[in-house]
């Protein structure tokens, strides 16, 4: 095995929470509403999408088109105070901050960008833009975002919506390599998020 | 076996790289003469000797290949050339024109050289030094290891006790990162950091530093864990060898050892070099600092930010304190930003995010009217702010 395979075999497991050996992907099919994340969040696909079996968290989810390193969307619903938008995997050395009582829709690009810089282990990560949205009905905050993990050449974008009510967070988040693939599927993640309501 | 030997490899090289082409310069062999235990690195360039170190060799070269396009890398010519300045003044201008320096954004205290001459010192290092004494202390120990061939010698030990055992961790998942989670699987020998420790405290001499800056850095390191393990309600792992300290624990031992060695040997008393380092690092501090406030460790943050303060509270360090406790959010964390903000704006401080903090701020503590002035100062003052349309919005509800 080449070295740089390796590092980024060893790369890919530690970012993503341990897989059973039978994690298995099942169609998402298009056009029709599903719950997501075993919440009430809710989304009609414009497309055919693919579900990992393997969920990060209880209240998590993540779809892909064509692999998770070509183009992800996560799904949260109903994260309550106390909770980590990740699975709190190194809680000794490096603990996720946990959804705090009074959070603001400003607050969410905040507790995201802390999460995925603890998660991923990296500095390089930047939110872009950030402006109000709706998720159904309901006040939201549309966000933008770029990465890359250290010691990888390779920039990833991403964009996210996150909605608070009562203290209880849904967001979904979309990301993909900066180069190509982020713009190809973009409307496609941007189809998901704007059709969702919990 | 090829295949441990070869894996074995791919973890060094990334954590070490070990270098063959020491020659030492007159001051080093001065220093070196101070310190007993320290060896006469090899006049000759380091020759591998067989399949398994030439390997070795071979990706370390990768490794620093991949790291020189890596976007971690901080470019800025002001602040590698104030770093190479330090260490060239600890070595000595021949051996220092060979050695490549990577600063890298990475908020861990870390330094290491590679055998191939590579050094790559952390960010999280430069915000931790308080001053260029302390730098110079760590530089001198990395460049010791590297001149007594620390590195080379670890692998051949590695290779031959455990290569099967280091297998096995490497392909453990989760175990490797990033550099710094590789380096926990390794680390130098006592007698190595022994060397490591008095070889920079002598090269710290030589170039004119006060070396008592040498042990505080090590005592700030454990202090900066205490106040970790306080806010968590944790046991302070200062005493542990874990984490990302594996490679150099801040043992109660080593502060001792290095503050007899600074009696024995005091370089020039009084010279830390902070004004220096802080011209240096006035630019850097606050995204240094942005990177640690990120990391969900207010005892640590607060406790740099402390240190950062020994000058006194610039509005940036209030700012940056409001930040810290805003983003906490727990308890009376609120109440406490508003007050840093409202300092820092008093103490005559610019940035116009200490507007938008404590805009938020008032809004969550009930006081909107003011909290939407706030808001709107920050955008009078950034206008072209990422976060303006929804700042915007915030500060024009409910009217
Ligand atoms: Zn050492």
């Amino acid at each position: 095995m080449k070295k740089r395979n390796l590092l980024l075999a060893a790369l890919v497991l530690a970012s993503l929470p341990a897989a059973p050996a039978l994690a298995g992907w099942k169609l998402v099919p298009h056009a029709k509403p599903i719950t997501v994340a075993k919440g009430t969040l809710t989304v009609t696909p414009d497309a055919d999408w693919n579900r990992w079996s393997v969920r990060p968290i209880k209240k998590g989810e993540v779809w892909t088109l064509d692999g998770t390193g070509l183009n992800e969307v996560y799904f949260v619903s109903g994260l309550i105070v106390g909770e980590t938008l990740y699975r709190d995997a190194d809680k000794k050395n490096r603990p996720l901050p946990t959804l705090t009582k009074g959070m603001a829709l400003t607050d969410i690009p905040e507790f995201f960008e802390s999460s995925n810089r603890i998660a991923l282990n990296t500095s390089l990560f930047t939110v872009t833009g950030v402006e109000p949205a709706k998720m159904g009905e309901r006040d939201a905050v549309k966000f933008n975002y770029e990465y890359a993990v250290e010691g990888s050449p390779l920039k990833r974008r991403g964009t996210a919506i996150g909605s608070l009510s009562g203290g209880v967070l849904y967001l979904i988040s979309y990301s993909a390599p900066a180069t190509h693939f982020y713009e190809q599927n973009r409307a496609k993640a941007e189809a998901i998020m704007a059709s969702a309501h919990y | 076996m090829a295949l441990l030997a070869r894996s074995l490899r791919i973890v060094l090289a990334a954590l070490l790289a070990i270098q063959p082409e020491l020659v030492e310069t007159a001051r080093a062999q001065e220093a070196a003469a101070q310190a007993a235990s320290l060896p006469v690195a090899d006049e000759e360039a380091y020759k591998p000797v067989d399949k398994d170190e030439r390997g070795l060799w071979m990706d370390t070269e990768e490794g620093e290949r991949q790291l020189k396009a890596s976007q971690q890398v901080i470019r800025d010519p002001a602040l590698n050339a104030y770093v190479r300045k330090v260490l060239c003044n600890l070595v000595g201008p021949g051996k220092c024109a060979s050695i490549r320096l990577y600063i890298v954004r990475t908020p861990d205290f870390n330094a290491s050289m590679a055998v191939n001459g590579a050094m790559v010192v952390y960010s999280g290092l430069l915000l931790r030094t308080q001053n260029e004494a302390q730098l110079a202390a760590v530089l001198g120990h990395e460049y010791t290891h590297f001149a007594g061939h620390h590195g080379l010698r670890m692998f051949r030990q590695v290779k031959e006790k455990s290569a099967a055992a280091a297998w096995l961790a490497f392909t453990g998942i989760g175990l490797i990162a990033s550099f710094s989670m590789a380096a926990s699987l390794f680390s130098y020998s006592r007698d190595m950091e022994r060397e490591a420790d008095s070889g920079g405290l002598a090269l710290m001499a030589a170039a004119g530093y006060d070396t008592r800056e040498a042990s505080k850095v090590w005592e700030q390191l454990r202090a900066e864990m205490d106040a970790t393990a306080a806010v968590r309600n944790t046991k302070s792992r200062k005493d542990k060898n874990g984490g990302i300290f594996a490679t150099h624990p801040p043992t109660a031992e080593r502060v001792a050892n290095l503050a007899q060695m600074a009696t024995a040997n005091p370089g020039v008393a009084g010279a830390t070099g902070l004004d220096s380092y802080s011209a240096a690092m006035g630019h850097w501090w606050p995204v240094f600092f942005d990177d640690q406030l990120k990391r969900n460790d207010l005892g640590a943050s607060d406790y740099l930010l402390a240190a950062l303060a020994q000058q006194g509270w610039s509005p940036w360090l209030l700012y940056a304190r409001g930040e810290l406790y805003r983003r906490r959010a727990l308890g009376n964390d609120i109440a406490d930003a508003e007050k840093f903000y409202s300092q820092g704006i008093e103490a005559g401080g610019e940035l116009p995010e200490l507007w938008r903090g404590r805009g938020l701020a008032r809004l969550k503590l009930e006081r909107p009217e003011d909290g939407k002035t706030d808001l709107n100062e920050y955008l009078r003052r950034s206008p072209d702010a990422v976060d303006k349309a929804m700042i915007a919005m915030m500060a024009g509800e409910t009217r």
